[in-house]
C-alpha cells in the first residue's frame, strides 16, 4: 500500500504550490478578529517587502525616528521581495493581516480579492490627507481598479526610457546620436557592416536584445520601438474606442522595421534566448552597440565600465532619450509611473474611524520629515547634505552601511503621491552628476510627449482570467515574426487566433469600462 | 522509506499467523483480535508511527487544499468561504483551446522519455555490469551519477552555452560539420531531442544503481551453465541476464508511467522561449503560468488534479497489465 500512496502523492504534490502552501490557513477570515466594538488602534502594523539581504532589526535607528514623527509605534513585517507575492496571499488568508499592506501591483490575484471586498476602497477619503493627494492624477487613476483607488501607490519615475550607444564606435565611424529610428536602424547597420571595433574581422552587430521575461506592453525594446512608431503603450485611442497597440497599422510597420534588423543580422543572433542578466555583457565586451533600455542601466554598465578602466570610459558610453518615429513626431514610452500600491485590507481595519487613523498616520508617513527619512537616511549617520544634495558617507563605515540597508528597506514605504519632498541623490563623481543631471532634463522634456496607457486603470474579467495566454499569443508571435519563422498571413492568424481566444471579449469588456469612466 | 520497509513485513507475517488465529476459534469479534494483534506486535506498531503521522501531516492534510478545485478561491475569503463552482474549471480546462497542444506535448515528451531514455539506462547498466575491469567499471560509474546532482538551471545553462546560436561550440561545429544552419535552442524541431539528450545526460548514470543492484544479485551458476552450453556473450546477456532482471524491470516501468504527465517544470521551463513555446508548453508549466502568474489558483489545481488522476490510473492499469503477463506487480 506504501507504494500506491507514495506514487498517488507524487502526482498529487504538483496540485499547484498554492494547494500546499495553503494548509493550516483555513479558517475564515471573519473568524479573526478580537471582535470587541473595534477600539482605536495603539499601533499600527504593516507589510512590506524588502530587497537586501537582511531585513532591518526591530528597535532600528530608523524605525525609532519613525515613530516619534508618526507619533504612532509602526510595527513592520517585513517579507523577503522573491516571496512576497505568496506571502500576501496566504496572510489575506490568515488571520494575522496587518492594518496595512504594501500591494506589489495590480495583479489577478490583487484584482480578485479587492473585489471580494478585502479592501476600503479609498477613493473618497485621500482628498482629506493633503499629503495623501496625488500630483498626478493620471498616475493613481491607472493604478486604481476600474477608478476604484484601493490603494496609495508608490511613485516611481514615469519616463525611463534610454537608448546606450558606444561612444567609440560611433566616432570610429564618424556617426552621430540617433534622433530617429531611421538613425538608429543605420547606427545598427554601420556598427555590424562597418567594423567599428577596428580589428578587421566581421564580429559586431548593433542592438543587444535578451529574452524579455514579460510579454507585451511590458516596457522591453521591442515594445519601445512599437510606441515609437506610434503604435500607442498597449492600448491606443482610434475611432472614439480603445483598441489594444499590436491591432494597428504602426505597429505592424514596426514589427516589419523590427524584421529588417533581425534578419539583417543587425542584432545578437541570441535575442531569443539571451538571458536578460547578461544583457550588459556583450556590450561591455565589444560584440555589440546599442541597448535600449532605461537610465538605471545607463549608469549600470558606466560603473561597469568605470571600474575596468577608470581613465576612458566616459569615452565609451554615450546615451539618449526616446526617438522620434517615421511620422517625425515623438511618440516617447513611459512606464506605468508606480510601482505597487500600501492597500488598508478591511478585515483588520474595521471602522470608518480606524480607516481614518492609518490615513492620518500614512499622510505623516507621506511629510517632508519622513520621506526624508526613509528615503535618505540621518543626516551625519548615513549620508551627508551637499548643496541640497544626499551624499553617502564616504567611505563607508559598518554603521553607515547598515543604516543604508535599513533606509533601502523603509523606501518601500514610500508614497510620496505629492512629488518628491526628500533630497536626490548626490553622484560620487562630476562626470557622473552631468550624467544624471542630464538625464533628469532628457526625461523631463521626453515626458512632454509622453504615449500613456488609456486603458491602465481598466481590469476586464476576461483578461485578469486570460490575459497571461492572450498576450503571450502576440508576443510570441512578434519574436517569430522577427525570426522569420511566420509570414505576414501568420501574424494575421496570430492576431486571428487571440481576437478568438478572448481578444475580443477583452476589447468589449475594455471599452464598456472606457465609455462608463467619468475621469477619462 | 525505511520505515514502511519494517512495517510491511510485519504484517505479512502477521497475516499467516492471522489466518491460524481465525481457525481456532472465531468467538472473538474482529476488533478484539486486532486489538490483540497490536498489543502483541506493539513494538512494530510503534515503528509505524512516525510513517503515519509524516504522511497524514505533509501529505493527507494538504489534500484539503485540492478542494479548491471544486471552487472559485479568493485568498481573502479563504477555502472555506470560498463559492463552490462545481466541475466548472474542469469544463474551462477541457474546452481549452490549449488543451489538446497540451496533453499532446506532454505525452510525446513522456513518451519519448519512457522509449528512449528508459532503455538508455538498462543498456548503460547492462554494459556497466559486463565491464571486468573493476577500477574502470567503479570510474564511469561514477562519472555518470555526477550529472544527477546537478540542478535542471545549471543543465540548462550549460546546454545553452554549448548550443547559443552564434558563440556555442556545438553549434559550430554540427553547423560546420552539416553545412546547415539549425539554431537548435529556438527550432521547434530539435526542442524534444534536446530535452530527451539532457534527460538522458542527467538521469541515466543515477537510473543504473538500481539495475545494477538487481544484476548483482543474478544466480552466478546460471552463467556458469550458459557457458557450459556454449553460450556467447551477447547470448547470456540475452537468455540470463535479461530474464532474471525483468521484475525489477517491470517495476521500474510501472513506477515510470505514473510520472508520465510529470515531465519536470524546471527543465522545460528553462528551454522554453517565444519560438519553441508551441512544442514546449506542457502541463506543468501551464498550471505554472496561469496558476502563479494569472493568480487562477483553483483553475490551476483543477489541472494538478487531473494529471494527479491520470497517474494514478496508468499506474493501476500497468500493473493490472503485469499482472495479466505473469509478473510481479507492486501491488
Amino acid at each position: 500500500m506504501s507504494v500506491t500512496l507514495k506514487r498517488f502523492m507524487a502526482g498529487a504534490t504538483v496540485l499547484t504550490v498554492t494547494a500546499l502552501a495553503l494548509v493550516g490557513c483555513s479558517s475564515s477570515p471573519s473568524a479573526s478578529s478580537t471582535s470587541t466594538a473595534a477600539p482605536k488602534l495603539d499601533k499600527l502594523t504593516v507589510m512590506a517587502p524588502y530587497l537586501s539581504t537582511d531585513a532591518p532589526t526591530a528597535d532600528n535607528e530608523v524605525g525609532q525616528t519613525l515613530n516619534k514623527i508618526l507619533g504612532t509605534d509602526l510595527e513592520v513585517n517585513w517579507v523577503p521581495n522573491s516571496s512576497y507575492g505568496d506571502k500576501t496571499n496566504i496572510t489575506l488568508a490568515g488571520n494575522d493581516i496587518p492594518d496595512a499592506m504594501v500591494i506589489q501591483g495590480k495583479d489577478a490575484g490583487f484584482v480578485k480579492n479587492a473585489n471580494a471586498g478585502a479592501f476600503w476602497d479609498l477613493t473618497n477619503y485621500l482628498k482629506d490627507y493633503p499629503n495623501l493627494v496625488s500630483s498626478t492624477p493620471a498616475v493613481q487613476q491607472a493604478s486604481s481598479v476600474n477608478g476604484k483607488v484601493y490603494g496609495i501607490y508608490r511613485p516611481r519615475d514615469t519616463m525611463r526610457t534610454a537608448v546606450i550607444i558606444r561612444k567609440d564606435w560611433l566616432k570610429k565611424l564618424g556617426l552621430s546620436m540617433p534622433k530617429t529610428t531611421d538613425d538608429l536602424y543605420k547606427i545598427a547597420k554601420a556598427f555590424t557592416e562597418d567594423d567599428p571595433d577596428g580589428d578587421g574581422k566581421k564580429d559586431t552587430y548593433g542592438l543587444i536584445v535578451p529574452k524579455w521575461p514579460g510579454s507585451v506592453g511590458s516596457n522591453s525594446p521591442w515594445d519601445a520601438i512599437e510606441s515609437w512608431y506610434g503604435a500607442g503603450n498597449v492600448w491606443t485611442q482610434q475611432n472614439g474606442k480603445l483598441v489594444q497597440s499590436f491591432t494597428t497599422p504602426q505597429w505592424k510597420k514596426a514589427l516589419a522595421y523590427e524584421k529588417k534588423i533581425v534578419s539583417n543580422g543587425y542584432i545578437n543572433p541570441d535575442y531569443a534566448t539571451m538571458d536578460s542578466v547578461t544583457w550588459n555583457t556583450p556590450f561591455l565586451n565589444g560584440q555589440g552597440g546599442i541597448i535600449i533600455d532605461t537610465y538605471s542601466r545607463v549608469r549600470q554598465i558606466t560603473s561597469l565600465m568605470e571600474k575596468t578602466d577608470p581613465t576612458t570610459y566616459q569615452n565609451m558610453i554615450a546615451w539618449t532619450g526616446n526617438l522620434e518615429g517615421p511620422d517625425g513626431k515623438m511618440h516617447a514610452l513611459p512606464t506605468s509611473g508606480y510601482s505597487g500600491f500600501i492597500a488598508i485590507p478591511k478585515s483588520s481595519v474595521k471602522t470608518e474611524a480606524q480607516l481614518r487613523q492609518v490615513l492620518s498616520v500614512l499622510n505623516k508617513l507621506n511629510s517632508k520629515q519622513a520621506q526624508i527619512l526613509i528615503n535618505n537616511g540621518i543626516e551625519g549617520k548615513n549620508y551627508n547634505l551637499v548643496d541640497g544634495r544626499a551624499q553617502a558617507i564616504n567611505p563607508p563605515t559598518p554603521e553607515s552601511t547598515l543604516m543604508q540597508n535599513t533606509v533601502n528597506s523603509y523606501a518601500q514605504l514610500g508614497i510620496s503621491v505629492g512629488g518628491n519632498k526628500f533630497y536626490l541623490p548626490a553622484q560620487p563623481n562630476a562626470y557622473d552628476q552631468t550624467q544624471y543631471d542630464a538625464q533628469l532634463k532628457t526625461a523631463a522634456s521626453d515626458l512632454k510627449s509622453a504615449v500613456y496607457n488609456p486603458a491602465a486603470a481598466y481590469v476586464s474579467n476576461t483578461y485578469v482570467l486570460n490575459g497571461a495566454t492572450l498576450d503571450n499569443i502576440i508576443s510570441d508571435a512578434r519574436i517569430k515574426y522577427d525570426a522569420g519563422q511566420i509570414d505576414d498571413a501568420g501574424l494575421d492568424a496570430a492576431l486571428k487566433q487571440w481576437a478568438t481566444s478572448g481578444g475580443t471579449q477583452v476589447t468589449a469588456e475594455i471599452n464598456k469600462l472606457y465609455k462608463a469612466d467619468k475621469n477619462k | 522509506m525505511s520505515t514502511p520497509t519494517v512495517t510491511q513485513d510485519a504484517p505479512i507475517a502477521e497475516l499467516v499467523a492471522e489466518a491460524e488465529f481465525a481457525k481456532i476459534g472465531k468467538r472473538k469479534s474482529r476488533h478484539n483480535r486486532l486489538w490483540a494483534r497490536m498489543v502483541r506486535y506493539r513494538w512494530l506498531y510503534l515503528l509505524l508511527v512516525p510513517g503515519v503521522v509524516y504522511f497524514a501531516l505533509f501529505k493527507y492534510a494538504p489534500m484539503y487544499g485540492a478542494i479548491i478545485a471544486f471552487k472559485d478561491y479568493v485568498p481573502f475569503l479563504g477555502i472555506g468561504g470560498s463559492q463552490w463552482v462545481g466541475l466548472a474549471q474542469f469544463e474551462q480546462f477541457f474546452n481549452n483551446p490549449d488543451f489538446f497542444r497540451l496533453l499532446g506535448n506532454t505525452l510525446i515528451l513522456a513518451l519519448l522519455s519512457l522509449v528512449i531514455a528508459f532503455p538508455v539506462t538498462i543498456f548503460m547498466a547492462l554494459m556497466l555490469n559486463e565491464m571486468r575491469m573493476m577500477v574502470l567499471k567503479r570510474t564511469v560509474q561514477t562519472l555518470i551519477y555526477i550529472p544527477h546532482f546537478l540542478a535542471w538551471t545549471v543543465v540548462a545553462s550549460l546546454t545553452y552555452l554549448l548550443f547559443s546560436q552564434g558563440a556555442g561550440p556545438l553549434f559550430s561545429f554540427f553547423n560546420g560539420v552539416f553545412g546547415t544552419h539549425v539554431d537548435f535552442l529556438t527550432d521547434p524541431a530539435w526542442f524534444r531531442p534536446l530535452i530527451v539528450l539532457q534527460d538522458i545526460w542527467k538521469n541515466t548514470g543515477w537510473g543504473t544503481i538500481i539495475f545494477l543492484a538487481a544484476l548483482a544479485a543474478v544466480d552466478q551458476e546460471q552463467y556458469e551453465a550458459a557457458v557450459i552450453d556454449g553460450a556467447g556473450r551477447f547470448q547470456r546477456v540475452w537468455h540470463v541476464t535479461l530474464p532474471s532482471i525483468r521484475p525489477t524491470i517491470v517495476v521500474m516501468l510501472i513506477l515510470q508511467m505514473g510520472q508520465i504527465l510529470n515531465t519536470g517544470f524546471e527543465q522545460i521551463y528553462l528551454m522554453t522561449n517565444s519560438l519553441n513555446r508551441q512544442v514546449a508548453d506542457v502541463f506543468d508549466t501551464y498550471v505554472y503560468f496561469v496558476g502563479i502568474t494569472q493568480g487562477a489558483y483553483s483553475y490551476s489545481t483543477a489541472v494538478g488534479l487531473f494529471k494527479a488522476v491520470i497517474g494514478v490510473v496508468l499506474i493501476l492499469g500497468a500493473n493490472w497489465l503485469a499482472k495479466r503477463f505473469n509478473q510481479d506487480g507492486i501491488f
